[in-house]
């Protein structure tokens, strides 16, 4: 099977018109980025104390907004994560002023207000080792001995019941302990008096203060920069200082368009989701890079051709390797993006719509910039020499 | 053909064993915190804490001992914020000599300028010491209680030769409050009478019924051999009430004892030397236990009195001895911390994520492989295998270099599957190419591998500087992603070139006169 072998599209002649729209896509980006709703910052770079939790049922999220505001830590947003049937949200209170953690008072807010009295053995909110010396306190089997003796005794029983909540994401009563075969039945008793298993559960808590938040802000910055100019110089280096240009500015292109999209949808920027730039940034050269290569050969062999034809040679004879690249990496970034969850999601967003945009700028922008560029030179040359 | 195809298959046989031996069984491979769940902790040193504390120090010996001289100073206050020393104003009666001893002996440290008022500070290099000191020593407390949290592969490090901050990753621990109550509490120095040793709890008690003595505790500590690495574990039987706590204690450092041995010596405020000396006048020959953070770190053998200072001796090394020396300071941090940043990712979450991404990863590769067969036919074959032997060669290399598979570090394998699968797809339509324009199978897989090569070095290439400078400038999850991004990018060069063409060479060579080409 072939496809689009031989084509002859007449890619050049229409320059204007593309680079005329993605003038406008740029254009509207930068609007929306600057002028419009800006980028969401996540917690990573914007600072902040953010916890996932899963609810055992779909929780009243006015109730959850006045526990924390009350702690008057600062701006608080609730968010979905995940399907609707999973009951799990992500809870942020935006601090940047403020150095330290703040998730112990926002989980202890959010007990209190949701869970009611204080205290107890919180079952969704400790750790192993707070059960295990919980059940070492009570004693319900009577091991006696000293502290070690206990512990040793109820270590695999607390151990257990965290698998147990690792698998199941939260504990919703006594009832999910009943298939827990290391608790002992005394302590399978007692657990089903004393044990408070709450509204909701802890699966993530990231705080970032704001110094840190402006280093990784600009640590990002930096590194994209740089490894932006070292492309620069290498296909500079490599092809003509013309077609460096082409490359970084169809990646600016790219990466603005794809902000704007970010920016559209009102989605957070984050560490993976500067990595998932990255990657459309590495996925755009490389395709940019194999039509110019082409353009490069092409330029040896047939002399006498005009630049812009030269162009339209390349791109065709590249053509079917552009869509079935493209096509390829497209359907598996599409599954990730469809099936991947919603850790991932931002970031397979980030991919599905930078993977249509850096095929497209890979021809319609690249190539005439690089066009544009070696043209005014030749001009200026041109000139030059006149003189 | 067949000699140079032999020396091929060799070396990739040779490199995919390789592949497999890393990476097999896969729990080899690291995962990252967002992963497989558990702690990420960033915090501060506040360094300047330590430094105030040493001139609070100096304050007070050059104070008492001019006192003790009987030409108390007459006002001392410590410099304005900004600077690091003190000033005060000598009696006006103390003799020129006393007040230049006490001076050179006291504040060997400090930049001092003589007036009608004395004015110290701290020499800039003394500063950074101090500074880095405490950060040290700040990375050697918490290590301890870590240690002692049990927890597997923990990564406690500075961030930075001379930075002041520390990273603390405890994967699979997931309560972030505990191990910040557990670094924040005050280490407790103990040194306590020894009462037994046994090798385990059983033995040490088997002698005394089974029971625990009222006025005893057990407590184990680590059996070392002579270049101080941890052997075993002992355990001893203590004292419960201890001859002296960290509160007595006023400096510790690393020294020599008289046979030129690395040693401890460590001195103790009056009221602890008071209690030292009693105690060790009456015990020589007997052990004590030194008790940090409820583990007996050594027990040495009183070899006679002590009082307001003491040496440890045992089988030190230069560095046990120093860290022992610093485990001594150490007994409270030397400065107090602040949590810059904080993450507790919950292992289901980890767990959810790597299950998820790695399905949709899959059907995704699946798809791809899927086309590639069917829409090169034989050589989607070559394809599939560099494809497949791609990912098993960029897990092999992520396990020999202990490197940390992150969410990040997937989408780093995502591209360069995707370069892998673009590297053969550029190489299939070359070769089409030619082959369309007439030439002959061999030649035509001859000159679609070496333009299309050209191609690949360079935008892989160009990839690879892009992930060279994020690795250099880039942090956590970037790095994560550009860890992944250039090991792949170098294997990917490997499989989709050279062994997809070895490939393609066996079977022309197998073949003879060939007339078709399936692709």
């Amino acid at each position: 099977m072939r496809l689009l072998t031989n084509t002859s599209f007449p890619f050049m002649k229409y320059r204007h018109v593309f680079v005329g729209a993605s003038l406008l896509l740029v254009a509207a980006s930068l609007g929306l980025l600057f002028a419009g709703p800006g980028l969401v910052m996540g917690v990573d770079f914007a600072g902040g104390t953010q916890l996932t939790l899963k609810f055992v049922e779909e929780p009243d999220l006015g109730r959850v907004r006045a526990a924390l505001e009350s702690l008057r830590l600062g701006a608080v947003t609730i968010q979905r994560f995940d399907e609707v049937g999973a009951h799990e949200f992500l809870v942020r209170v935006q601090n940047p002023k403020q150095e330290g953690d703040f998730t112990a008072q926002m989980v202890a807010a959010l007990d209190r207000e949701l869970n009611g009295a204080a205290g107890g053995l919180r079952m969704n909110l400790q750790g192993m080792e707070a059960i295990r010396d919980d059940l070492v306190a009570a004693d319900p089997d009577r091991v006696g001995g000293d502290v070690e003796d206990r512990r040793r005794h109820y270590q695999p029983m607390a151990e257990g019941i965290l698998a147990l909540r690792k698998e199941k994401g939260i504990l919703t009563s006594a009832a999910d302990l009943q298939g827990l075969s290391v608790l002992s039945a005394a302590s399978r008793q007692y657990l089903a008096t004393a044990a408070r298993f709450g509204a909701f559960s802890l699966l993530a808590a990231d705080n970032v203060g704001p110094l840190v938040g402006r280093d990784l802000r600009n640590k990002a910055a930096q590194a994209v920069g740089f490894s932006l100019v070292g492309m620069l110089v290498y296909i500079w280096f490599r092809f003509r200082f013309a077609y460096g240009v082409g490359a970084v500015v169809a990646l600016f292109h790219d990466v603005i368009i794809t902000l704007g999209a970010l920016s559209l949808t009102g989605r957070e920027m984050n560490l993976p989701t500067v990595a998932a730039l990255l990657t459309l940034v590495g996925y755009s050269v490389n395709d940019t890079v194999v039509i110019f290569d082409r353009i490069r050969e092409r330029l040896k062999l047939d002399r006498g051709k005009s630049l812009p034809d030269t162009m339209d040679l390349a791109i065709n004879q590249t053509l079917s390797r552009t869509v079935i690249t493209s096509g390829l990496t497209f359907i598996t970034v599409l599954c990730l993006y469809l099936f991947g969850g919603d850790v991932i999601n931002t970031f397979a967003f980030v991919l599905v719509v930078g993977i249509i945009i850096g095929t497209y700028s890979s021809i319609y922008i690249a190539s005439p910039v690089a066009l544009a560029i070696s043209n005014l030179l030749e001009r200026r040359r041109e000139a030059r020499r006149r003189r | 053909m067949a000699r140079k195809l032999t020396w091929r298959w060799v070396l990739i046989g040779v490199v995919t064993a390789f592949g497999v031996y890393s990476m097999w069984p896969t729990s080899k491979i690291k995962l990252g915190l967002d992963l497989r769940g558990g702690i990420h902790l960033v915090l501060q040193v506040n360094t300047d804490d330590a430094v105030r504390a040493e001139v609070d120090d100096a304050m007070e010996r050059v104070r008492g001992e001019l006192s003790e001289k009987g030409f108390p100073p007459v006002s001392m206050t410590r410099l304005a914020e900004g600077e690091v020393g003190f000033r005060f104003k000598p009696a006006p009666n103390t003799p020129d000599d006393v007040l230049r001893d006490v001076l050179d002996a006291r504040l060997p440290d400090f930049k001092v300028s003589r007036g009608v008022e004395v004015t110290a500070t701290l020499k800039p290099e003394v500063v950074r010491a101090v500074r880095d000191m405490a950060v040290r020593q700040g990375l050697e407390t918490i290590r301890n209680r870590v240690d002692q949290f049990g927890v597997a592969e923990p990564t406690i490090q500075r961030q930075g030769i001379e930075g002041d901050r520390i990273v603390v990753q405890l994967p699979g621990v997931d309560d972030p409050g505990r191990v910040k109550d557990l670094i924040r509490s005050t280490a407790f120095l103990e040194i306590k009478p020894v009462v037994a040793v046994a090798p385990t709890r059983e033995a040490l008690l088997a002698a005394r019924g089974g029971v625990v003595p009222d006025d005893s505790e057990v407590v184990p500590g680590d059996v070392e051999d002579l270049q101080g690495r941890v052997t075993g574990r002992e355990y001893y039987l203590l004292k419960k009430a201890s001859v002296i706590t960290g509160r007595d204690l006023r400096n510790a450092r690393r020294s020599q004892d008289q046979y030129n041995q690395p040693a401890v010596s460590f001195t103790l405020n009056p009221a602890g030397a008071k209690k030292f000396e009693a105690y060790t006048a009456a015990h020589i020959g007997d052990r004590m236990a030194i008790v940090l953070d409820n583990k007996v770190r050594s027990a040495p053998v009183i070899r006679g009195t002590i009082s307001d200072s003491g040496i440890i001796e045992g089988n030190f090394t230069v560095a046990s001895a120093e860290d022992l020396a610093l485990v001594l300071r150490a007994g409270a941090l030397p400065a107090s911390i602040t949590y810059l940043e904080e993450r507790t990712v919950g292992p289901s979450l980890g767990r959810d994520s790597i299950v998820r991404g790695l399905r949709a990863g899959l059907a995704g590769l699946v798809l791809v492989m899927a086309f590639m067969l069917f829409y090169y036919r034989g050589a989607g074959i070559n394809a599939n295998v560099a494809l497949v032997l791609n990912a098993v060669l960029l897990l092999g290399a992520m396990a020999a270099f202990k490197a940390t598979l992150t969410l990040p570090g997937i989408a780093g394998i995502i591209l360069t599957i995707g370069m892998a699968v673009d590297a053969n797809v550029l190489i299939f339509e070359r070769i089409r190419e030619e082959l369309a324009l007439g030439k002959t199978v061999r030649s035509a897989v001859d000159l679609g591998f070496s333009r299309a090569f050209a191609t690949i070095v360079d935008s892989n290439l160009t990839t690879l500087i892009a992930a060279l400078f994020l690795f250099q400038f880039g942090t956590g999850p970037i790095k994560g992603f550009a860890v992944t991004l250039s090991i792949g990018i170098i294997i990917s060069m490997f499989t989709a070139v050279f062994v997809s063409r070895t490939l393609f060479d066996w079977v022309l060579s197998r073949r003879g006169r060939v007339e078709t080409l399936s692709i």
